[in-house]
């Protein structure tokens, strides 16, 4: 018997009939307005421009309908290097690996920072957030400088010259270090959330530790798992930057879109094959919904529990420890290159010590720092309540179009930055959306490319949570919207907060679905970084990044407190001395 | 309620972001013409020298220059995408293949600049869409490091020294369809040694016999001066002024010229088709052009330490800079490398690219 085979506590709402929901809605205003304005947002931001992409990618140059180019990306040997079905299957591949890798140490990570007393919890929960904050092409230089076949490691120290650090090894290394923070976010919400009651039950009835793990922990945090593995494997499908770099021969579909894109001017070859990325990303979301959806994860129950001790035995913490150091030496040696190269004249040249990089990026860098965190500081929060609202409303509400709500959230997430880029840019670009230019299509893009974190999080998180919390605050005769700041978003205060900071970051450091909608006004940091390292300015580019490092952890500390100020819960046992005063007002 | 208001709040924000982006203030140039204040480009620059010359354009005519930076591909992809409502009013920089492309689309806007008269004919666009700004010569930048250490093997100065079998995984070359660098390499093979002639069976095993030293073919036309640079490749097939730059760094890089003949690449500018630009736009747009193609804006190309070689002969050019005249240079047909260009790059593909020759790394 496992924790998961519990009977599921079906939500009565469930059960009802579809003409019923209607009528509930009905009844609750806020709640069908708030659906309807979810559902308008979602229509513009994603359904309109995935739709200009269908078009582009259909119509041909003489502007009648054609399904040829698919048929002859599918079919044909040539074209594109090697071919696009090896190129699909490289990049399954490739998502499949980094997938499993970036999980497994997310959940290491977010297993020891959430359930053990292990020391400097605090420690490695800032390191699981090092590797997304900064732009990624950045980790792919530092791997050349240490492996390359000059490297610091592979010739430096073992005189070895013919390295070939290009291609998928190189590949799953860079990708499983950026992607596992995504994970990690995503696991420790829900490992957090799992109630310490269950495990204890377990262990009190004389189960091992690594009986109650795999039986109880593990099956419990497996939402965490899937969702992590979606998500890390969608952003490895979609990832351009790091194979773009460091893929050698190793070609990707979302390289392969840019190549034809930007090199062939072929937007039409491009958008078909974003349109076939988003076949897997879109089957594997089913399947996780699908699946996901037949078993109950409830342990949160609103029933009093008790602090209790965590994991501590040393033969666990140990070896948990020593896991965690080893992928912190790693991130550390890889940022550390990186650290070194902006304080240094000429990365791999001149180590003489300068600080005048540093110089340049608060000059002639400064109005793209500004720009980048102002659209970022807008964006983080209007994605980070979007997202929970939508969570909220998959989860628990029964209305006519709800998992077609949850799909076409998940769309602009899934497809090549460049694609999503041509299918804004040609959306936007006319009346009466004519928003080409201006700092909204950036926020648009941000907030609706970053958003299924949030909504990820937040459902994970949701799932574990019994309706009756909320059905004790309905009775109470609170509204949904009422339910849903007061009970809800503080219950989900870690998801949210996780939600926030990805955004936030996410749009700090977005680099290839910006490319079309950059103007003079809006240029952004990223783009900078990009440009200084197309021009050989490595370490220019290096302090670029460490500037940039340094304000993300900054704003996650400042995001931190203001979710922590804002969905502190209210309600809380009121004191004696609060009791003695209402009595005496009471008498009076 | 509060959340309402919130969203409001943030849409009223950004709402007052868009309000404030068009500013059509004009001033008066020397002849009391009417000129835009501010000028919006694309440009294909590179970025750090930028500040140079739209520094050097602000001091002389008073016009600040707003911009986005794109790579060449990027710039056509979004100027075609704008086509309607376009944004910008020039595009800056980048080879003339993009701009014998982008006029062939009704992307450009005709303007011929009088200071075409001290620019030679041959790199004049005939059409009169766009006009020239710099020069540069395909070269090879070599590891000298490398070639300290393998002293077997020479420093190539010709294109059948690359394919030395010593320098075997050590050359780096872009992908023809991902960097315009890489397709201006493989047209002037195609021109020296196939005479246009793309099936010609000769070019092609040479072009095969080059592949077996080319590890892999990077997607940025600035990755194999780099990668020579880094070490990673021992020969990186680039533009001069690419190499140049690095080596100006202190990478151990030598830069040598194919003495059999080399292509060259001709950065161009030009006025988009902008039916939204205004009178005083265009004009301005014009007198950037015009400052660009001058004695004193070719000789900026000395002062951002670019390595460019001007096209007007008025120009000085920076010491040591290697010119054209002094290398053997061939006759390249850019307007036939900009017409060939899709059927070249599949062929390309299919004979020299393709799954067969995928190399285990």
């Amino acid at each position: 018997m496992t924790a998961t085979a519990l009977p599921a506590a079906d939500p009565p709402k469930l059960k009802m009939k579809q003409g019923n929901n209607l009528a509930m809605l009905i009844r609750q205003p806020v709640l069908l307005v708030t659906i309807l304005l979810v559902f308008a947002v979602l229509f513009i931001f994603v359904v309109l421009p995935m739709i200009t992409v269908f078009q582009l990618s259909f119509t041909t140059e003489e502007g009648g309908f054609s399904i040829q180019p698919l048929i002859d990306i599918l079919t044909s040997d040539k074209g594109g290097y090697p071919s696009y079905r090896a190129t699909f299957w490289n990049s399954m591949l490739l998502g499949v690996i980094v997938a499993i890798c970036a999980t497994a140490v997310g959940y290491l990570f977010a297993f020891a920072t959430t359930r053990t007393e292990m020391r400097g919890k605090r420690f490695f929960d800032l390191v699981a957030t090092l590797p997304i904050i900064s732009p990624p092409f950045v980790l792919s230089l530092s791997i050349i400088f240490l492996f390359g076949k000059q490297g610091m490691i592979t010739n430096g120290m073992f005189g070895i010259d013919d390295f070939e650090v290009k291609g998928l090894g190189g590949l799953v290394l860079v990708q499983s270090l950026s992607f596992f923070p995504v994970a990690y976010l995503t696991l420790r919400g829900i490992l957090e959330s799992i109630d310490d009651s269950v495990e204890d039950a377990a262990f009190s009835m004389g189960a091992s530790r690594g009986h109650i793990f795999r039986t109880v922990t593990l099956p419990l945090s497996l939402p965490g798992i899937i969702s992590a593995v979606l998500l890390v494997f969608i952003q490895s499908l979609e990832d351009f930057s790091n194979p773009a770099v460091i893929g050698g021969g190793y070609s990707t579909l979302a390289v392969e879109a840019y190549r034809v894109i930007t090199g062939m001017n072929d937007t039409i070859t491009g958008g078909m094959l974003a349109i076939i990325l988003l076949l897997p990303t879109v089957a594997a979301y089913l399947f996780q919904k699908y699946w996901l959806r037949k078993k109950s994860f409830v342990t949160v129950s609103g029933k009093p529990t008790q602090v209790r001790r965590k994991l501590h035995e040393k033969h666990i913490v140990y070896p948990l420890f020593a896991a965690c150091a080893i992928v912190t030496a790693l991130v550390f040696m890889f940022y550390g290159t990186v650290l070194f190269g902006a304080f240094v004249k000429v990365w791999g040249i001149n180590y003489e010590f300068t600080l005048e990089h540093f110089a340049y990026v608060f000059t002639l860098g400064a109005d793209a720092l500004l720009n980048s965190v102002e659209l970022a500081a807008i964006s983080a929060p209007i994605g980070g309540v979007l997202g929970m609202v939508i969570a909220y409303l998959t989860v628990r509400q029964r209305f006519p179009g709800r998992k077609l709500m949850a799909i076409s959230s998940m769309l602009t997430f899934a497809i090549p930055g460049i694609v999503a880029s041509i299918g804004f840019m040609y959306t936007f670009n006319h009346q009466p959306l004519l928003l080409q230019g201006t700092a909204i299509i950036l926020v648009a893009m941000f907030t609706f490319r970053n958003i299924p974190v949030a909504i990820e999080s937040g459902t994970t998180t949701l799932l574990s949570i019994d309706p009756c919390i909320e059905e004790a605050s309905t009775i109470s005769g609170a509204d949904t919207g009422y339910t849903f700041r007061r009970v809800i978003l503080p219950m989900r205060r870690n998801a949210f907060f996780s939600g926030l900071v990805y955004s936030f970051v996410r749009a700090m450091t977005a680099v290839s679905a910006i490319i079309f909608l950059i103007s003079p006004k809006w240029s952004l940091a990223t783009s900078k970084v990009f440009a200084l390292f197309e021009s050989s300015k490595f370490s220019e580019a290096a302090a670029f990044v460490m500037v940039l490092i340094v304000i993300i952890f900054i704003a996650i500390g400042v995001i931190q407190t203001i979710v922590n100020i804002l969905l502190k819960p209210k309600a809380k046992a009121p004191e004696a001395a609060e009791i003695k005063l209402a009595l005496s007002e009471g008498e009076k | 309620m509060k959340r309402i208001a919130i969203c409001a709040a943030a849409t009223a924000l950004a709402l007052t972001f868009s309000a404030c982006s068009s500013s059509s203030d004009t001033i008066k140039d020397a002849d009391g013409n009417e000129v835009a204040k501010e000028l919006t480009i694309y440009t294909a620059m590179s970025e750090d020298e930028l500040p140079t010359y739209f520094g050097g354009f602000e001091k002389a005519t008073g016009i600040k220059v707003n911009y986005v930076r794109l790579s060449a591909g990027e710039m056509v992809t979004r100027i075609e995408g704008e086509k309607e409502n376009p944004q910008a009013t020039l595009a800056y920089a980048g080879a003339s293949d993009a701009y014998i492309q982008m006029a062939a689309e009704g992307l450009l806007s005709k303007y011929a600049s009088p200071e075409l008269a001290n620019i030679p004919d041959q790199y004049k666009d005939p059409d009169g869409y766009w006009n020239p700004i710099y020069v540069g010569a395909i070269s090879f930048a070599c590891n000298k490091d490398w070639f300290d250490k393998h002293t077997d093997v020479a420093i190539p100065q010709s294109w059948d020294d690359l394919t030395n079998p010593g320098l075997k995984g050590m050359v780096g070359m872009a992908h023809p369809s991902t960097a315009g660098t890489s397709y201006t390499v493989l047209a002037t093979i195609m021109q020296l040694k196939g005479g246009k002639n793309i099936d010609d069976a000769d070019t092609w095993a040479y072009l095969k016999k080059l592949n077996e030293n080319v590890p892999q073919y990077s997607k940025a036309g600035s990755a194999p001066a780099q990668d020579a640079a880094m070490g990673e490749a021992a020969v990186g097939i680039t533009f001069a002024h690419d190499a140049l730059k690095i080596k100006a760094k202190g990478y151990p890089l030598e830069v040598t010229f194919p003495n059999d003949g080399t292509g060259d690449e001709l950065g161009a500018v030009a006025l988009l088709n902008n039916p939204n630009a205004s009178e005083a736009d265009i004009a301005a747009g014009k007198k950037f052009i015009d400052y660009m193609l001058s004695k004193e804006g070719q000789e900026l190309y000395i002062d951002s330490a670019s390595y460019r070689v001007p096209v007007n002969t008025q120009a000085k050019v920076a010491d040591g800079l290697v010119t054209l005249d002094q290398l053997k240079i061939i006759d390249y047909d850019a307007k036939w490398a900009a017409q060939t260009k899709k059927e070249l790059v599949a062929k390309f593909q299919e004979i020299v690219d393709n799954g067969q020759n995928v190399k285990t790394s």
